[in-house]
């Protein structure tokens, strides 16, 4: 059995093919190229599979990012919360946890217990603790996001609550003649002091983190004061596909 | 007929027996327009805001229908409706002590009972008489809540609002039970609606009521409202005197009582997931550690305050319980 699960994001559409249980085909395109190349539009959204050279596809779920139309022909679209979850059951095996999935626009956090979400809080109001805030923060450093998350000793104390105040609160600090170490390091631990009061209600030993930022090393080392085991996933970005290809094969 | 207030579910044959209207003050205050009128009232006498809403929905249900005489349960309830019982006095209420035994055997129930009907100065057989009388009624309600649960036929909301009457027997046995036989006669031809996911509901009663109406939506249904059927005493049948029924009452002891029989609700029904409710500021919030670690299907806490309804953030949460446990149910249905 083939499942195909789409994942649309804000930035990239992600996209997995699971067959019998295993993932054997991961991409990404970015938002703009999936609608306007893969997709055309008759009375709902019609994806070209061929162009995405997805083929013989037996189910095919989809999920996505809150306003976004996520309900495509053809597909089974899910919520996306659920999408993400089922993602971390499979890739890590457990059913106790929580799931802190930080995105290029929002922030979710779940709990998960006995394999059924009984927590979660969003936040999708407030860009400063996203993906997108490390990025413009690594643009105004002029250093690649990668490079930017290997440092987290001695963060410089950046204290805005806003993204937009907090560039500029980088800049000044850059003009004290800051290390850049110290500055990266800042970044990163700024995004986490903003995620901290949103995960208080969620204790637990296992935390699993997805999406765009779980490969920042800095912000996964802050989380590990909270937390006993930060567990990553293989595929963090695509764990929302993943996650729908292994609802379509054990619910559908 | 002299009224009496309750502030939970006591030994309301003795009450009865003595010539009282019970009261059930809990009902007065959640089903008054006014409810949230009762605990601002309770609020201006002092109140604090850090305080159970229905300790104070209570308060201000009791002194503004001039409720003159209540039962205080100064054990097996929570040391709030003891402080409760106390400003009541205060008031000028007379209160009239009750206690469910923490030790819970049998002989200490005795006593407690005993000494309840001294106080009213009624005998142990003109109590069994009334108690006889009274369990033909909660024989209706398990009737009804069977109805619930094996024949689909009654909903979620139905049974919590007749069970939780039999505390007080909505001020009117006789009248009480006319309105439930016609009810079960009517639901009887009803077609059965059968809804993929069956939930049981435990804890408090909730302050948000419209929880019944709100799952129903995520194609589920309470099958079980487990304090709700306590107060229905639902195996009243099976004691044989007053002492033994008080004795078999799970809400008032300890929480492995408790348990056991939730467990045995839970396999009887083919329940799939739980709902527990809380209420801000309650001990009862620390026995979710137990209860999830004991039950073993999904629970969600959910958590009420001082609003009669949902709010969204609890919506999510529990839409996201019912999508996943609908999942499941549909595995485990091929
Ligand atoms: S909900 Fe808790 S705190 Fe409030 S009256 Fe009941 S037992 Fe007491």
């Amino acid at each position: 059995m083939r499942t195909l699960g789409i994942d649309l994001g804000s930035r990239e559409v992600k996209i997995a093919v699971m067959e019998d249980g295993r993932i054997v085909n991961k991409s990404k395109v970015s938002t703009m190229t999936f609608y306007r190349e893969y997709c055309s539009f008759d009375g709902k959204i019609l994806v070209d599979l061929n162009k995405l050279e997805i083929d013989k596809i037996d189910k095919a779920i989809s999920t996505g990012y809150g306003r976004n139309n996520t309900d495509l022909r053809m597909f089974k679209a899910i919520n996306e919360i659920k999408a993400h979850v089922y993602g971390g059951i499979y890739q890590t095996g457990l059913k106790d946890f929580i799931l802190l999935d930080i995105g290029g626009q929002d922030v979710k956090v779940v709990k998960v217990e006995k394999g059924i979400i009984t927590d979660l809080d969003l936040n999708e109001k407030c860009a400063a603790s996203c993906g997108r805030y490390l990025e413009n923060m690594a643009n105004v450093l002029e250093i690649p996001l990668n490079s930017m998350s290997d440092y987290y000793d001695n963060p410089v104390e950046l204290n805005s609550t806003c993204a937009v105040f907090s560039e500029s609160e980088l800049i000044g600090k850059i003009a004290e003649g800051i290390d850049i170490k110290r500055l990266c390091a800042g970044v990163s631990y700024s995004l986490y002091k903003r995620l901290k009061p949103l995960m208080s209600n969620f204790n637990g030993k296992d935390l699993i983190v997805t999406g765009g930022v779980a490969t920042n090393k800095a912000v996964k080392h802050y989380l590990e004061r909270d937390y006993e085991n930060i567990i990553s996933v293989e595929e963090p970005q695509f764990n929302g596909a993943i996650g729908c290809c292994y609802y379509g094969e054990s619910f559908l | 007929m002299k009224k009496i207030g309750l502030t939970t579910t006591v030994p309301v044959e003795v009450l009865i027996t003595a010539g009282y209207r019970p009261v059930d003050l809990n009902n007065l205050f959640i089903t008054s327009d006014d409810y949230s009128k009762y605990i601002e009232i309770a609020e201006r006498d002092g109140f604090p805001k850090s305080l159970c809403a229905w300790i104070k929905g209570i308060y201000g249900a009791c002194v503004e229908n001039g409720i003159k005489e209540i039962v205080g349960v100064i054990e097996g309830d929570c040391s709030n409706t003891k402080a409760l019982a106390e400003v009541l006095e205060l008031r000028g209420i007379r209160v009239y002590p009750f206690s469910y035994p923490q030790s819970h055997r049998k002989e200490d129930v005795e006593v407690e009972i005993k000494k309840f009907m001294d106080i009213f100065h009624v005998s142990y057989e003109e109590v069994e008489v009334v108690r006889k009388r009274l369990n033909r009624i909660r024989r209706l309600a398990g009737e009804l809540d069977r109805l619930t649960y094996s024949h689909d036929k009654v909903s979620g909301f139905e049974n919590h609002l007749y069970q939780v009457s039999l505390s007080d027997f909505n001020g009117d046995a006789d009248e009480f039970e006319d309105e439930l036989e016609t009810f079960i006669m009517k639901v009887k031809k009803r077609d059965g609606s059968c809804k993929k996911v069956r939930l049981g509901y435990i804890g408090v009663p909730p302050m948000t009521i419209d929880i019944y109406d709100f799952v129903e939506r995520f194609d589920a249904s309470f099958v079980y409202n487990e304090v709700q059927r306590e107060f229905a005493f639902p195996r009243c049948e099976v004691a044989s005197n007053i002492y033994e029924q008080y004795y078999d009452y799970t809400y008032p002891y300890d929480v492995n009582y408790r348990i056991k029989e939730i467990k045995k609700q839970i396999e009887d029904r083919r329940i799939d997931g739980i709902v527990h409710y809380t209420q801000a500021f309650c001990y009862r919030a620390v026995e979710n550690i137990i209860l999830k670690d004991k039950l073993n299907v999904p629970i969600i806490n959910i958590e009420g305050d001082k609003m009669n309804s949902l709010d969204a953030r609890t919506k999510l949460r529990l839409e996201a319980f019912l999508d996943m446990l609908g999942d499941l149910k549909e595995v485990s249905c091929v």
